[in-house]
């Protein structure tokens, strides 16, 4: 009896009772851990990436090797990605030099692409959204674009009229580029390098 | 001094707390999430066709990012009620077949390569369907079917055909809406 009256003495003085230290713990966990899973669930799949200069693919994605985080911004999302077998859809939001994708902007891309039976590419607005523009044309595939006699592509993408593959750009803000290889032998990600990409360079930005 | 104690150990305790929130919160997102793919195909179980989820061109689609090639389409399936045969004719261009789980996620996946004839046809169903398939199977003459199992009893097809010009759009979405999607009746 008398060994245990020390002990409960102290506990009379805290200044901040213990009950308010457990909601404590517990608001922290809850905000940290769903603010977490809010974060994720609206970004990129954390893991998995392959980056090929401005290109980047999640091949694990259309597998049944996709990692949780992956399954729940698919499930989040509604989203029905590309399987292995399929193809591998890459995407671009940056330039070859890392400068975001700015539709005030004139881009050059080309002038190769990986092996595909077909590839397609495909320009998104900020959105996400196809831009609808007086073109009335947000994408090319590998069969109906333009090449010249080594073979070798360029598209434009720029919001004034341009020669040979031009694609117009959205308004105003900034937008991706989707390269999508159907049936390639790369679906996997393996040998695929920055030289069979395309590069995307800036030409001028104005007004 | 011993209040920074107890405040710190409360802030580690929910710390950990919060990565098990965090984890708990991203393995429940796939079964808690209403507007996954497979909800918004649901819809198309009785088909037996596949319906249209993204005409080529991408316009009118709930699918984000779509690609104005390719015409989509899908049908979902519920093994519950016996396997599930997909089958069609292929053309000169692209079509492929992919096979997605409920809770999401791609099982397998084929492209019409892999024709026989110029017919692209699989048969999904569970473990004790094909178990019963092969035991009901006459030795002398086997079934020519691919069959494939599938990790969980509901899932869906998601057919792709390819449009490589803008004018076989209209015969890209035709091929995609000529797959069946037959529930296989169980003896």
């Amino acid at each position: 009896m008398h060994a245990l009256m020390p002990v409960s003495k102290p506990v009379t003085t805290r200044i901040v009772p213990t009950a308010v230290l457990i909601v404590y713990a517990l608001l922290l966990a809850l905000g940290l851990g769903l603010g977490s899973t809010y974060l994720i669930l609206n970004g990129d799949p954390p893991f998995g990436r392959l980056r090929i200069g401005p290109w980047t693919a999640w091949p694990a994605l259309g597998s049944a090797d996709a990692d949780p985080y992956m399954r729940a911004i698919l499930a989040q999302r509604g989203a029905v990605p590309l399987a292995i077998g399929e193809g591998l859809g890459f995407t671009a939001v940056t330039d070859s030099e890392g400068r975001p994708l700015d539709s005030a902007c004139t881009y050059r891309v080309g002038s190769v692409a990986p092996t595909a039976r077909l590839w397609t590419f495909s320009i998104y607005d900020q959105n996400g959204q196809l831009p609808k523009t007086e073109l009335g044309r947000s994408s090319f595939t590998s069969a109906e674009i333009l090449r010249d006699q080594q073979d070798q592509f360029t598209i434009a993408l720029s919001r004034s009229l341009q020669d040979g593959n031009w694609l117009q750009l959205p308004g105003s803000g900034n937008f991706s580029i989707v390269l999508r290889l159907y049936d390639t032998p790369g679906a996997a990600g393996t040998g695929l390098n920055e030289s069979v990409f395309p590069a995307i360079r800036r030409v001028e930005c104005g007004a | 001094m011993r209040e920074f104690g107890r405040f710190l150990i409360a802030t580690l305790c929910g710390l950990v707390l919060a990565v098990g929130v965090h984890i708990a919160s991203i393995l429940a997102t796939p079964h808690l999430a209403e507007h996954d793919a497979f909800a918004k195909i649901a819809p198309t179980l009785t088909a037996e066709k596949a319906q249209i989820i993204s005409a080529p061109g991408g316009e009118d689609t709930w699918m984000p990012l779509p690609d104005p090639a390719i015409a989509v389409a899908a049908c979902a399936y519920d093994l519950r009620d016996g396997p599930m045969r997909v089958s069609t004719r292929t053309g000169s261009n692209l079509l492929s077949f992919a096979f997605h789980k409920q809770s999401g996620g791609v099982f397998f996946a084929v492209t019409d390569r892999a024709a026989v004839r110029g017919e692209l046809e699989i048969v999904a169903m569970t473990a004790r369907q094909l178990d019963e398939a092969r035991a009901a199977e006459d030795e002398n003459e086997p079934s020519r079917d691919v069959r494939i199992v599938a990790p969980e009893q509901q899932g869906f097809v998601i057919v792709r055909v390819a449009a490589p010009t803008v004018s076989q759009r209209f015969q890209a979405e035709e091929a995609a809406k000529a797959v069946s999607c037959i529930t296989e009746q169980e003896d």
